[in-house]
């Protein structure tokens, strides 16, 4: 038997969250230290880590445990955790991000055992929820990231922060709600022998008739809302705009994903059949976020929210590669969701630090910023190339491959994206020729540039952005040690 | 022989040379204040990435035929029974040709000119390591253009050299206009860009579905050889021909072609240097050899030849009228290259991809060293008004000497390198309109651009170095010549300007326009790979170009020679199209409308529907639940008992449902 | 004993049953309904001990599972009326008297 590293990891964490709250001043140290110990511990996952293949047709996982937990007969619930390139690659974003918040929020100066307690928490309910294997763990490591985020957005916030805070909490709940009862039916439906993903996917099969579809619906509502997918977007952009720099980051980086995550392992997986019947769904919804995010974010002023609409648009690209159903375009997708997650921090980072600077982040009332604060326009600038998918950054490789994935799946339809990448371009470009270039505007008399442990969070996010753009087979190498051969389910 | 041959496999350097560059100045920044603030740096690598490049260009011109193609797996997923049968990867790579040999000289040689002048041109300026690390990058990403040996690593940095430009154009980004052209030119080339992307789509999936092995090896097109295309039978036409427009309209952003011209001649914002460098070597002639790349890897079918022809045709006289009369010095030699790349694009689509090459050749020498003798003027007057010029020839002898062989190339007049190409380019075409009538309008506008193009070129001439000394007092006259960091570059382009046609005449130059190339099975057969026919085939054609071109120079001299300054037309069509060509027929203004009305005002109701229809829906839940509660608790009157009798009746109104209702239900719904 | 028919035992449990549902839903006293509770518990704990001691082999609770039961109930009643007095004193204390309408102040 190997090491249980998932659970060493996940024991790490637990201990790290509790001493950060516990720690009083000098919380920010234990959070430092139990940041670079996860860091440790998934470099040592990604070592020792191979994908141990198809057993009876089932995929099986590295590092995996069992544990029974409760087990009355018919209802057998187990501690059941494991990894694969799947969740390995959004793991090793989770760490990159947890450390990244904390260095850049390293000044926290309100209640900062309480403000890198809940990062560390929502960091660690988003490993157990890339770990776990178990639909009562899942779920509750699912509910567990939204109880940090709650705080973080209602305590630390904007001054609308309480609207933002409840209607976060009330509408990915009641999404959670939904794909509960939808993972707990198909558990039940198919008289599967316990909630284990291996037994729930050895047992679909059984499913008979429209409950697939039927089940898919409910499960691609719970984790769509968090993608999100229009029309259920409206959350996003309230909660970003109040939530503080390290909770939007936490948000688009990390939260994002759970519902792409979520979406592969415990939708698309499990219930292929569900999946076939509402494909073209899938596909509308897609193309209608693309769209729709690209065109709202050209019309705001405000920075955070244009960055929050284009991250619709870019998850709408991952939800379109990953309803392509190709092997292609999952991997494709999975690359995405690392990429948007490490280049969607990096701009909300510089977003919270254009607010820290310049006391707004309304895009016609600042200009010339290049000037006075370089540091920060060069990261600006370096983020907004890469989200709109600048060769050589990290986002270029995930949107080829998407594309032509899409292309291979759909011909024609991929012009759309295609078209809107025009778009992206336009509000990105647009926003850096009124925000940091021509005559200083609405420049306060005191201005810093950016201090240099943000920079060192920045710098880390620029220098993943930068390498897996340049050599994007190390991460690609892993995505594929994992059941996307067996695409196209 | 085995020296030269085995040079190829370190061709990836040529690149990666300006690469490092642009990493130790933009890691050093100011701290390279002793060294021209990372100038120098830049000058050396770039000379470095030069005497590599040409060691391999003669490598090919000496033994021509052998191909060493470089290759590292960029992205790869390994071989599935349900995915991709043989894998699926992306690679990186490089391959010298006689192709990509003969634009590693162009490239590397105007990139170092263009890097030495800009030690004297720059130097008042701030800002500059960020100056130097993006030109090197800059030159790194048109290297990778050239030597890519696949469509993907041809794209990623197509789109590099895309980017590299919206820095340099916005290198003054201060300045409103400056950061507006270089959003212009970033979201023009983008248009182009995209679609582009669309063809590298279909070309992949025509040959993956060909051949399934293809997806494994990573869109190569192996110079070359024909393993390339496998196609040949089973092609569908109509995707062919989609995919070539598609190509055509990626090449016509970067190269400014119409109706994507029109970021080009705002690109004037950025220093003189950018814009030569641009102009000649690196940004646009990326397009152009694109189209060539396509004519002679990919292939066109007819209607895409026709769709070039009629594309590159009509901009060679579009532009060259708006160059007529224009007041900017730098403006008009920026129109100059949109009218003179139509020409390329022309020669492309009528199936002579190397005679187009040809003329990328000589005219990247000639247009650099124009823009270098403009930027010298620019440098002494301090004015870009060709009005406020003057007589300029007394005070600086090199830069009008330099400026003068520019104008002669660039009107075609023998012996100098334009003549050769453009002739080349004209008897090319005509002798295709035997069995293509439907080029023929095209052909004649390419015909009466060579009036124009000497008219407009020696109108510069004549009003900046000619006549009075100065029109506008205490500017001319503290003119001065340039130092020698800038006369150098000028003189080393003009001697290329007279002798680059010239150069072919030795055969293992010409080698470099006469690749073996097997040409592939294509369902039309194409005149593709033709070279340059130097011999005067056509020797009444040449002399009827030279005779137009002469007779430019003479209108030019007879309204603006000597001092004169032809006035105003006075009839009123006349003003009326004089106004349309200042602004540029109206497209620049049509594009703005487009994007800051038309999309913007799309944007702005989307975010109306957003806020209140769909934003509107949640709250109006909100309000609802909220309404409803604000009824239901009423109720709660907080006393024990009634909460007591509320629980009684629940528990009975349970029991009556399972007992009774439900039985109930069953029996009648026919359940068991 | 094994001549008892347990329709008598269950009818008197429910009538208990009917009494405390009275007492809970008439009674403002605190204390009346505390023992009306406590009646109502005891119907309760009565069914148990019927069924306990009439086994019909069909049951959950034929046996010692009942009587189990039965002992667990007890004490929960006691705990119960522990806390329920507790908060008769409090609610004296607070308000003057023990009347449950008087504790309405959660309803704000």
């Amino acid at each position: 038997m190997s090491v249980p590293w998932i659970s060493i990891t996940l024991a790490s964490l637990v201990v790290g969250t509790v001493a950060t709250f516990l720690a009083g001043r000098s919380a920010r140290w234990v959070a430092l230290a139990t940041s670079i110990v996860f860091l440790i511990e998934i470099g040592l996952m990604f070592w020792g880590y191979s994908w141990p293949g198809l057993l009876n047709g089932i995929p099986q996982f590295a590092y995996s445990e069992t544990h029974a937990w409760i087990s009355i007969g018919w209802l057998n619930i187990n501690y059941t955790v494991g990894v694969d390139g799947i969740s390995l690659v959004l793991i090793l974003l989770t760490g990159i991000l947890q450390i990244a918040t904390v260095l850049y929020s390293w000044k926290e100066e309100k209640r900062p055992n309480a403000w890198f307690g809940l990062v560390l928490l929502t960091c660690l309910g988003c490993f157990g929820v890339f770990v776990a294997l178990d639909i009562l763990f899942f779920f509750l490591f699912w509910e567990a990231v939204l109880v940090p985020m709650f705080f973080i957005i209602g305590y630390w916030g904007g001054p609308n922060r309480r609207y933002a805070a409840i209607k976060f909490f009330v509408y990915t709940h009641v999404a959670s709600v939904v794909m509960l009862v939808g993972l707990l039916a198909l558990a039940f439906y198919s008289h599967a022998a316990s909630l284990d993903f291996s037994s729930v996917y050895a047992a679909e099969p059984a499913l008979a008739g429209v409950v697939p579809a039927f089940l898919f619906v409910a499960l691609f509502f719970g984790f769509g809302v968090k993608f999100p997918i229009v029309p259920f977007h409206t959350w996003l952009p309230d909660a970003h705009v109040e939530a503080p720099t390290g909770g939007s980051v936490l948000l688009a980086g990390l939260l994002l994903k759970l519902g792409g995550y979520g979406l592969i392992r415990w939708g698309i997986e499990v219930i292929p059949n569900g999946f076939h019947t509402d494909q073209p769904i899938l596909f509308v919804i897609a193309f209608v976020s693309i769209v729709w995010g690209s065109v709202l974010s050209l019309s705001q002023r405000d920075l955070k929210r244009m960055v929050a609409y284009s991250s619709i648009n870019h998850m709408g690209i991952v939800l379109l590669a990953i309803a392509l159903n190709s092997e292609l375009g999952l991997v494709a997708a999975l690359f995405l969701m690392f990429a948007h997650g490490i280049v969607s921090a990096l701009l909300f980072m510089t977003a919270g630090s254009t607010h820290d600077i310049f006391r707004t982040r309304d895009i016609p009332s600042i200009g010339g910023a290049a000037s006075v604060t370089p540091r920060l326009a060069t990261a600006m600038m370096i983020g907004s190339l890469a989200s709109l998918g600048l060769p050589a950054l990290i986002s270029f490789p995930a949107e080829f491959t998407a594309l032509l994935a899409t292309w291979q799946a759909l011909a024609y339809w991929v012009l759309i994206p295609l078209i809107v990448l025009v778009v992206t371009a336009g509000f990105y470009i647009w926003m850096m020729q009124r925000l940091l270039f021509g005559p200083t505007k609405g420049i306060p008399n005191s201005v810093h540039d950016i201090a240099s442990l943000e920079v060192v969070a920045m710098g880390i996010l620029i220098a993943v952005t930068v390498l897996f753009g340049v050599l994007p087979n190390l991460l690609v190498h892993w995505i594929v040690m994992s059941p996307v051969g067996v695409w196209p389910l | 022989m085995n020296f030269w041959v085995s040079l190829d496999q370190w061709a990836f350097l040529v690149p990666l040379l300006p690469a490092l560059a642009f990493v130790i100045i933009g890691a050093l920044g100011e701290r390279l204040s002793k060294l021209e603030h990372g100038g120098w740096l830049a000058v050396l690598f770039s000379a470095g990435s030069m005497v590599l490049g040409f060691l391999i260009a003669i490598g090919e011109m000496l033994g021509p035929g052998t191909y060493v193609d470089v290759r590292y797996t960029w992205f790869s997923i390994p071989p599935s029974s349900t995915g991709f049968r043989d894998g699926f990867s992306l690679v990186m790579g490089t391959l010298v040709d006689p192709i990509s040999a003969l634009m590693l000289i162009v490239v590397t040689l105007v990139g170092f000119v263009v890097m030495l002048y800009s030690i004297g041109y720059m130097h008042r300026d701030t800002g500059l390591p960020r100056y130097y690390a993006i030109l090197s990058l800059f030159l790194t990403a048109m290297l990778g253009v050239v030597l890519a040996d696949n469509l993907l690593m041809f794209f990623l940095f197509w789109e590099l050299v895309g980017v590299c430009s919206y820095f340099l154009i916005g290198f003054y980004y201060a300045k409103p206009s400056a950061a507006s052209a270089a959003k212009e030119a970033f979201i023009v080339t983008r248009v182009g860009d995209v679609l582009f992307l669309a063809g590298i789509f279909i070309y992949f999936a025509m040959y993956a579905s060909a051949d399934p092995s293809w997806a494994a090896s990573g869109f190569l097109f192996t110079k070359g050889n024909a393993a390339f295309l496998p196609l040949g039978q089973g092609v569908n036409p109509t995707l062919l021909t989609i995919a070539g427009i598609f190509l055509l309209a990626g090449a016509a952003g970067k190269s400014a072609q119409f109706p994507l011209d029109a970021w080009l001649p705002d690109a004037m914002e950025g220093p003189t240097t950018v814009s030569a460098l641009i102009h000649a070597a690196t940004m646009v002639a990326a397009g152009v050899y694109l189209l060539v790349i396509g004519s002679l890897f990919l292939g066109f079918t007819s209607t895409d030849q026709l769709a070039i022809v009629a594309v590159g045709g009509f901009t060679t006289i579009w532009a060259a009228s708006m160059a007529c009369v224009h007041t900017d010095i730098k403006r008009v030699i920026a129109y100059s290259t949109v009218s003179q790349l139509g020409y390329m694009v022309l020669a492309v689509g009528a199936g002579f991809a190397m005679v187009g090459l040809f003329h990328l050749y000589t005219h990247a020498m000639f247009k650099a060293l124009l823009f270098l003798a403009a930027g010298s003027v620019i440098h002494a007057v301090t004015t870009q008004d060709l009005f406020k010029m003057g007589g300029l020839r007394k005070k600086m002898r090199y830069t009008a000497f330099a400026f003068l062989a520019g104008a002669f190339a660039l009107s075609g007049i023998p012996p100098f390198g334009g003549f050769w190409s453009k002739d080349d380019i004209l008897s090319s075409v005509y002798s295709q309109l035997g069995t293509h009538p439907e080029y023929w309008p095209f052909y004649l506008m390419a015909l009466a651009t060579v009036f124009l193009t000497a008219y407009y070129i020696f109108r510069v001439y004549f009003l900046a170095f000619e006549g009075p000394s100065s029109r506008e007092p205490g500017l001319s006259e503290h003119a001065h010549e340039s130092p020698w960091v800038m006369r150098v570059p000028m003189l080393v382009l003009a001697g290329m300007a007279i002798v680059a046609g010239l150069l072919v005449f030795i055969p293992p130059f010409a080698t470099l326009f006469n690749p073996t190339l097997t040409s592939p099975a294509f369902p039309v057969a194409l005149p593709l790979n033709v070279p340059p026919s130097y011999p005067l085939v056509d020797i009444e054609l040449s002399a009827l170009s030279v005779a137009l071109a002469v007779g430019g120079i003479l209108v030019a001299w007879w309204l603006w020679g000597n001092g004169r300054l032809a006035s105003m037309p006075r009839s009123a069509p006349a003003r009326w199209m004089r106004e349309t060509l200042l602004q540029r027929y109206y497209v620049k203004a049509a594009y703005d409308w487009i994007g800051g009305v038309g999309v913007y005002s799309i944007a702005r109701a989307s975010d109306f529907v957003d806020r209140f229809v769909i934003d509107g829906t949640v709250r109006g839940f909100e309000r609802s639940f909220a309404g409803i509660s604000q009824r239901m608790r009423k109720i709660q009157t907080g006393v024990v008992s009634d909460y007591a009798a509320y629980v009684i009746t629940g528990l009975i109104a349970v029991f009556v449902i399972v007992l009774f209702v439900a039985p109930w239900l069953v029996s009648r719904l026919g359940g068991g | 004993m094994t001549s008892l028919s347990i329709v008598g035992f269950v009818g008197l449990s429910t009538a208990l049953l009917a009494i405390s549902t009275f007492g809970i839903l008439t009674r403002r006293n605190f204390i009346l309904l505390l023992i009306s509770i406590e009646i109502g518990m005891n119907a309760a704990i009565l069914d148990f001990l019927y069924f306990a001691a009439f086994p019909t082999g069909s049951h959950y609770f034929d046996g010692l599972q009942g009587q189990s039961i039965a002992i667990v109930l007890i004490g929960l009643a006691a705990t119960e009326v522990a806390v329920g007095l507790a908060i008769v004193l409090a609610l004296n204390r607070l308000k003057g008297s023990i009347n449950v309408a008087e504790a309405s102040s959660l309803r704000e």
